[in-house]
């Protein structure tokens, strides 16, 4: 099953569809709701950097009977220092994604701990690819 | 539809006369849990959570609540009559809780005792259970049994965020037998009517989550006693029998929205009204709120005062319960009221009574036990949808395109159904007259005088 969502630059209060619609089918595939969570939590968090920190992009969903594979791409800045991207509170945000509720940075290590893979290809000045694989069963 | 196995009966009924199969209440129930079959709405047991909404919503009066014959109290010797403060705030003020009271008793009652005598033991008992989960952080409040049903059913994630303890109507009927049966009584001849402000908790009480033993011998419908009870406050001349008054100011507002919040410490939420109560579990569902300490839940506006059998609006009572409140403030100061023997403690045996052991997850979403043939069923819904004209119209009888794309996969219905997508194919009409029954008649009402519909089809 394939779903795909535009995201939209500096648009946070439409974030989160994708997540409700991966969600929606989840529940119906009777996905355990830990394993839901996970899936829920790491979507929201991708998505919102690529609202938050990037131009906007693309989000494509594939469920097939084993596993749920989410790719986030972006057009923006890339992350030149992936390593110290991944660190617990370490953050760009502006103060004004602050002021927001977001930029903790918490989101990246959220989603190293929420899913079971995950690949991350960036590029400065270009963009940002985000694969996430959670196993379903 | 095919049978399965039920785990959830209600008190509400369609009734087939009055229906109209106006298909309001099937696009307000939050569940899904109406169709349209045979041109009446009929009401699935595992998806209903007995929020209500249907009976608040009918513009024919058509659904209703089932009561237990007023008659069964005469079976008893002791005649308890359990009623929540919700009631006393449906009366005006100028009419003494003493009188109510005394009205209540005239219809035959030989007791009377309020559930919020029992509001500090459920703060123990609640606090229990948040003491005993220290891996929990957000809990949710037992006390609307309709919150925990949705939960169950939509939400069953959260099902361990829900304190695990009963409503405190079953304590309230635990303490008063156990009281009577101390000064003498027998547990047969005890019986105890607690009078419902709504349905979710004749469910409670009727079909238990907890699967435990009740207290409570039947429920009476708050309207049906606000009636009896107002009829003869009018004509009433002297109504002077003392009562016990031992409640707090605090206890009096329990039943309302925000009632619980002054028993606890710590960071508190009071979430009322359907909408607001899905879109709090939702957030709480993804984690998009961070939400640490207690969280009360009411399915109706306002709380309990806002519950289907409450005869006055709910703003009104409210403020006519916070005006009591403050009454009851200055007895406790002034000393006028009876000091109140009642012992506050919270015994094993009670905490055994009122724990339930699991409130176990009961999603509606899930469309097959085993995940292969789930996601067949998914991916066929999901085309099914596609297909569909998406503009919810319910005339296939459910309450919108994506809930009939459900139906299909499920067994419970053709595509036949759908009249956008079968205009004029001789399934659709036969499938179109097993939804509405003979109301399919009216169109040749609409022919011209020729014989011709507007389409020109003879
Ligand atoms: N899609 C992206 N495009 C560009 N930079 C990103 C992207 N995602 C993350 N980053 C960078 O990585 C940092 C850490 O991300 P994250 O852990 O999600 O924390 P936060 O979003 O709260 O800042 C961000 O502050 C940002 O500098
Ligand atoms: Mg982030």
């Amino acid at each position: 099953m394939h779903y795909s969502f535009n995201i939209e630059r500096g648009n946070f209060t439409d974030a989160g569809q994708a997540s409700s619609s991966v969600k929606r089918t989840l529940k119906q595939l009777g996905v355990d709701p830990v394993n839901i969570k996970r899936t829920v939590v790491a979507l929201f968090e991708a998505e919102i950097n690529a609202v938050a920190h990037a131009y906007g992009g693309r989000i494509d969903v594939d469920i097939d009977g084993e596993k749920i594979v989410m790719v986030v791409a972006d057009e923006g800045p890339g992350i030149p220092n992936l390593d110290l991207a991944m660190q617990e509170g370490w953050s760009t945000a502006s103060a004004k994604v602050r002021e927001m509720g977001y930029g903790a940075g918490m989101g990246l290590p959220n989603i190293k701990k929420n899913t079971d893979d995950l690949k991350i290809d960036t590029q400065v000045g270009v963009g940002t690819t985000v694969t996430m694989t959670v196993y379903l069963t | 539809m095919p049978s399965e196995e039920t785990y959830f009966k209600h008190s509400l009924r369609v009734n087939d006369y009055l229906c109209q199969g106006c298909t309001t209440c099937m696009r307000t129930c939050p569940t899904r849990a109406i169709r349209i079959r045979g041109g009446k709405a009929i009401i699935s047991d595992n998806k209903c959570v007995d929020c209500g909404e249907c009976i608040k919503v009918c513009p024919h009066k058509a659904i209703y609540i089932k009561q237990d014959d007023f008659g069964l109290l005469f079976n008893y010797k002791y005649r308890v009559c359990l009623v929540p403060t919700t009631f006393i705030g449906q009366f005006e003020e100028k009419y003494k809780t003493r009188a109510i009271y005394s009205c209540i008793k005239k219809l035959g009652f030989t007791h009377i005792y309020e559930v919020e005598h029992e509001v500090s033991r459920m703060v123990d008992l609640y606090n229990l259970y948040m003491d005993e989960h220290p891996e929990l952080t957000t809990f949710i409040s037992p006390y609307c049994p309709a919150v925990t049903r949705l939960i169950q059913v939509r939400f069953p994630s959260l099902v361990d965020n829900v304190i695990h303890v009963r409503a405190p109507l079953e304590l309230a009927s635990r303490v008063i037998t156990k009281r009577l049966m101390d000064e003498g009584a027998s547990r047969p001849s005890i019986g105890v009517f607690y009078v419902t402000p709504c349905a979710a908790k004749i469910a409670a009480v009727k079909y238990p989550v907890s699967g435990k033993e009740t207290y409570v011998s039947g429920v009476i419908n708050m309207d049906f006693l606000y009636n009896k009870v107002l009829l003869m406050l009018h004509d009433s001349d002297k109504l002077t029998q003392p009562i016990n008054h031992t409640l707090s100011s605090r206890d009096v507002l329990w039943p309302l929205s925000g009632g619980e919040a002054p028993h606890f410490r710590g960071a508190h939420y009071a979430v009322d009204g359907l909408r607001n109560v899905l879109e709090f579990l939702e957030k709480l569902e993804d984690e998009a709120v961070d939400a640490p300490g207690l969280v009360e839940m009411r399915i109706c506006d306002q709380g309990c005062v806002g519950g289907v059998l409450t005869t006055n609006n709910r703003f009104v009572a409210r403020k006519r319960l916070e005006y009591r409140a403050r009454l009851f403030e200055r007895l406790e100061h002034s000393k006028i009221r009876e000091t109140g023997s009642d012992d506050c403690s919270l015994t094993d045996e009670m905490v055994d009574v009122m724990t339930i052991p699991e409130i176990k997850p009961r999603s509606i979403y899930k469309l097959n036990d085993d995940f292969a043939e789930a996601f067949k069923m998914a991916e066929r819904m999901k085309k099914i949808e596609k297909a569909l004209p998406g503009v919810n119209c319910s005339a296939c009888g459910a309450p919108s395109c994506a809930a009939l794309a459900e139906d299909i996969v499920r067994g419970d219905a053709g595509i036949d159904t759908c009249i956008f997508i079968n205009r004029h194919s001789q399934a659709s009409e036969d499938a179109i007259r097993s939804i509405w029954g003979d109301r399919v008649k009216t169109k040749e009402i609409n022919k011209d005088n020729n014989g011709y519909d507007s389409q020109g089809n003879h």
